[in-house]
C-alpha cells in the first residue's frame, strides 16, 4: 500500500534530519536534564511535608518532567510544516504522486519517535538517580506509550498553527507561551493536595493533569486501570481535536 | 494526439479577489520547448502551479498528455517533473538521498531507481559529492541536484520556474545544456518560464508572453522577431560619395527590403530578414563593381519584441547586458 510506503520514506526523511543535527536534540534535552538534576534537587525537603504522595521528590517528579518535555518537543512540531513550506519541499512533493496523508503521518510519527528517545533519556537519567518504576519494564513500555501518543496529540494544534500561519515564529511563540502555564497549573511538579485551591480547579480540567497522573501511578503505585484510562481518554479527546483541526487545514493546502 | 498541453479559457481568481489568470488559452506540442514569459506578477507561476496540480482552477479547462486535470491529477503527477523557483533540495540528506526519495516518491522500484540515480548524478556532474550532505552544496550545485530529482521518474513534460535565475553564467550555461540535451535525446517536452530573454531565445521553439494575467503574444522567437518588423544591415561603401547613388538605386530594386537610409557611416538599409538578404546585397553590389569596406547587422531582439508587447523591459541587470545587436544572429 502507497500509503504505508510514502509514510516510512517520509518518516525516515525526518529521523535522518533529527540524527544528523544532533545538536538540536540536545539543546531540546538541557531544559528536563537541569530540571531532573538540579530543579529536584532544590524542592528535595518538598518530599518531608506530611501528605506528600511519594517516596521522593525525584521520582514525583520523574513523569512531570517527562511530560513537559514531550509537551515542548510536541508543540514545536508545526516548525517543520513551515520550513517545508518556505524551502518549496512541501510543494515538492505535492507535485509528485505521493499519499497526501503520508506526508502528515511521516511527521506524526517521527515526532512521536523523537518523543520516545527522548523520555527513554531522561527515564534511564532518572533511574540512574535513584527514581525506580514500581511497575519494571512493562510499567516503563506503557509510559514510554502513553507519552508518545500525548506527544502525538499535541503536536497536532502545533501542526494546525503551522500550516494555518505558515510562520515559525507563531508558532514558536505559542509553544513557548503555553508550555509553563499548563505545566504549572498541572499536577506535573506539585501535589494536588498543596495547590492553592483555584489552581487545583485549573489543574483538574488540565489534560496535563491527566497524563502526567497516569504515568504517575506507574512510577510509584502500580497499574492503576482507572487513572491510566482517563488519562488515554483524555488524551484521545484532545486528539480529535488538535489532529482534526490539522486535517482540515491540511487539506485546504494541498487541493 | 500531438499536443502535451491544452488549456483552453484557463481563469484563476485567488480568494482575495485578484484575478491572477484571465482566459488564457495556449497548446504545447509534443517534443516542444515552451517558454512562458512575462514580467513579475504576470500569473506566469500562477500558472504553473494550476498545471502541476498544485493550485485549483477557478474555470477552465486543462488536459495534459489527454488526462483531464480535473478527473486524473494522479496520472498527471506521475508524467510530469517540476522544478520550482525555489531549489527545494533538503540539505541534511546527501545528493544521492535527495534523488533516491524523489523515485520513491514516483513509486519507482528501487534497484531501477538505483541505476538511474547513478545515472543522473553523472549527468548533472555531481558523483564526486553525491555522498555529501546537500547543505554544503554551492549555488549551481543545489539547482543541478534539484533538476536531477524533477528527472528521475523521467517526466514527460517539464517545467521549469526559473531555473536558472541567481545562476553565475558558466552553471547557467551548464543548466541549458542538459535541457537541450534532455529535449531533443529524451523528447522531454518543456515548459519554461523565464525573465531571461536570452534564455528563451536559446532554448525556446514556441513562445506565449503573458501580461497581466492575458497572453499579448505567441509564435516562435523568430516569428515573433519578425512581427516587430524591421532588421537593420548597415552598409560601409569603399568609396560612399562616388557609389551611393549607384547603390540605392540597386538594393532598392532587390526583394525584401523595406526602406533604405543614408546613415552616419553609409548606408542603412531596413529588412524583414537581413540575414537572407545579405548575401543578395554583397553580390549585387559586387556585380556592378562596388566594393565594401564593411558590412554588419542586427536583428531585432527578444528585448525588443517584449518591450513592444509588455510595455516592460526585463529586470534592470538584464538591461546592461541585453544581448548585443551587432554579429551573427542567434538561433
Amino acid at each position: 500500500m502507497t500509503l504505508l510506503s510514502d509514510t516510512r520514506y517520509i518518516f525516515v526523511r525526518y529521523i535522518k534530519k533529527l540524527i544528523r543535527n544532533p545538536i538540536l536534540l540536545f539543546f531540546s534535552l538541557f531544559q528536563p536534564i537541569i530540571f531532573l538534576v538540579l530543579f529536584t534537587q532544590l524542592f528535595e525537603k518538598f518530599a518531608n511535608v506530611p501528605g506528600f504522595p511519594a517516596g521522593s521528590y525525584l521520582i514525583f517528579a520523574t513523569p512531570g518532567i517527562l511530560l513537559q518535555n514531550a509537551f515542548g518537543s510536541a508543540l514545536q512540531s508545526g516548525n517543520s510544516i513551515v520550513s517545508d513550506f518556505d524551502t518549496g519541499y512541501l510543494q515538492k512533493m505535492l507535485v509528485t504522486p505521493v499519499s497526501r496523508y503520508a506526508i502528515l503521518l511521516g511527521r506524526l510519527t517521527s515526532d512521536a519517535f523523537r518523543v520516545l528517545v527522548q523520555s527513554s533519556i531522561i527515564l534511564a537519567l532518572a533511574y540512574l538517580l535513584g527514581a525506580t518504576p514500581v511497575t519494571g519494564i512493562l510499567g516503563v513500555i506503557l509510559m514510554l506509550l502513553t507519552i508518545a501518543f500525548f506527544g502525538l496529540a499535541w503536536s497536532g494544534i502545533s501542526l494546525a498553527i503551522g500550516l494555518k500561519t505558515k510562520s515559525s515564529e507563531t508558532v514558536f511563540a505559542f509553544g513557548s507561551f503555553l508550555t509553563f502555564p499548563l505545566l504549572f497549573m498541572s499536577t506535573a511538579l506539585t501535589p494536588l493536595d498543596f495547590m492553592p485551591s483555584w489552581i487545583q480547579t485549573v489543574s483538574m480540567f488540565n489534560p496535563i493533569s491527566y497524563t502526567v497522573d497516569a504515568v504517575r501511578v506507574l512510577m510509584i503505585n502500580g497499574f492503576v486501570a482507572h487513572t491510566i484510562l482517563s488519562a488515554y481518554l483524555v488524551i484521545g479527546l484532545v486528539a480529535v481535536v488538535t489532529l482534526g483541526s490539522t486535517l482540515y487545514l491540511f487539506r485546504k493546502v494541498v487541493s | 494526439m500531438s499536443n502535451m498541453i491544452e488549456v483552453k479559457d484557463l481563469v484563476l481568481v485567488y480568494s482575495n479577489g485578484t484575478k491572477a489568470v484571465d482566459h488564457i488559452s495556449f497548446n504545447v506540442k509534443k517534443g516542444d520547448f515552451f517558454g512562458f514569459l512575462g514580467p513579475n506578477g504576470a500569473g506566469k507561476s500562477t500558472t504553473i502551479k494550476v498545471l502541476t496540480t498544485l493550485l485549483k482552477k477557478t474555470s477552465g479547462s486543462v488536459n495534459i498528455a489527454g488526462y483531464d486535470l480535473d478527473r486524473d491529477a494522479k496520472e498527471i503527477r506521475k508524467m510530469i517533473g517540476v522544478q520550482s523557483q525555489e531549489t527545494a533540495v533538503d540539505g541534511d540528506l546527501t545528493g544521492r538521498e535527495n534523488l533516491m526519495l524523489q523515485g520513491h516518491f514516483q513509486q519507482m522500484p528501487t534497484k531501477k531507481l538505483k541505476e538511474r540515480v547513478d545515472e543522473l548524478l553523472k549527468l548533472v556532474n555531481l558523483e564526486n559529492v553525491a555522498d555529501k550532505r546537500a547543505r554544503n552544496y554551492s549555488g549551481g550545485m543545489k539547482k543541478r541536484l534539484d533538476l536531477a530529482t524533477t528527472l528521475v521518474h523521467r517526466p514527460q513534460l517539464l517545467f521549469l520556474d526559473e531555473p536558472t535565475t541567481g545562476l553565475d553564467p558558466q552553471s547557467r550555461s551548464a543548466i541549458w545544456e542538459y535541457l537541450e540535451k534532455l529535449n531533443k535525446e529524451e523528447k522531454t517536452t518543456m515548459f519554461l518560464t523565464t525573465q531571461y530573454m536570452e534564455e528563451a531565445d536559446r532554448l525556446c521553439k514556441s513562445l506565449a508572453i503573458i501580461d497581466v494575467g492575458k497572453i499579448v503574444a505567441s509564435g516562435s522567437p523568430t516569428e515573433l522577431k519578425q512581427q516587430l518588423g524591421a532588421d537593420s544591415i548597415q552598409i560601409n561603401l569603399k568609396n560612399c560619395t562616388k557609389d551611393k547613388t549607384t547603390a540605392i538605386n540597386l538594393l532598392k530594386s532587390l526583394t525584401g527590403v523595406s526602406d533604405i537610409n543614408e546613415s552616419g557611416d553609409c548606408l542603412t538599409v531596413f529588412a524583414k530578414n537581413a540575414s537572407k538578404l545579405i548575401a543578395d546585397i554583397v553580390r549585387a553590389l559586387d556585380s556592378l563593381g562596388i566594393s565594401l569596406s564593411g558590412v554588419s547587422f542586427s536583428t531585432a531582439t527578444l528585448d525588443d519584441v517584449y518591450l513592444k508587447k509588455t510595455g516592460k523591459r526585463i529586470r534592470p541587470e538584464e538591461l546592461v547586458r541585453a544581448p548585443s545587436t551587432f554579429g551573427r544572429r542567434r538561433r
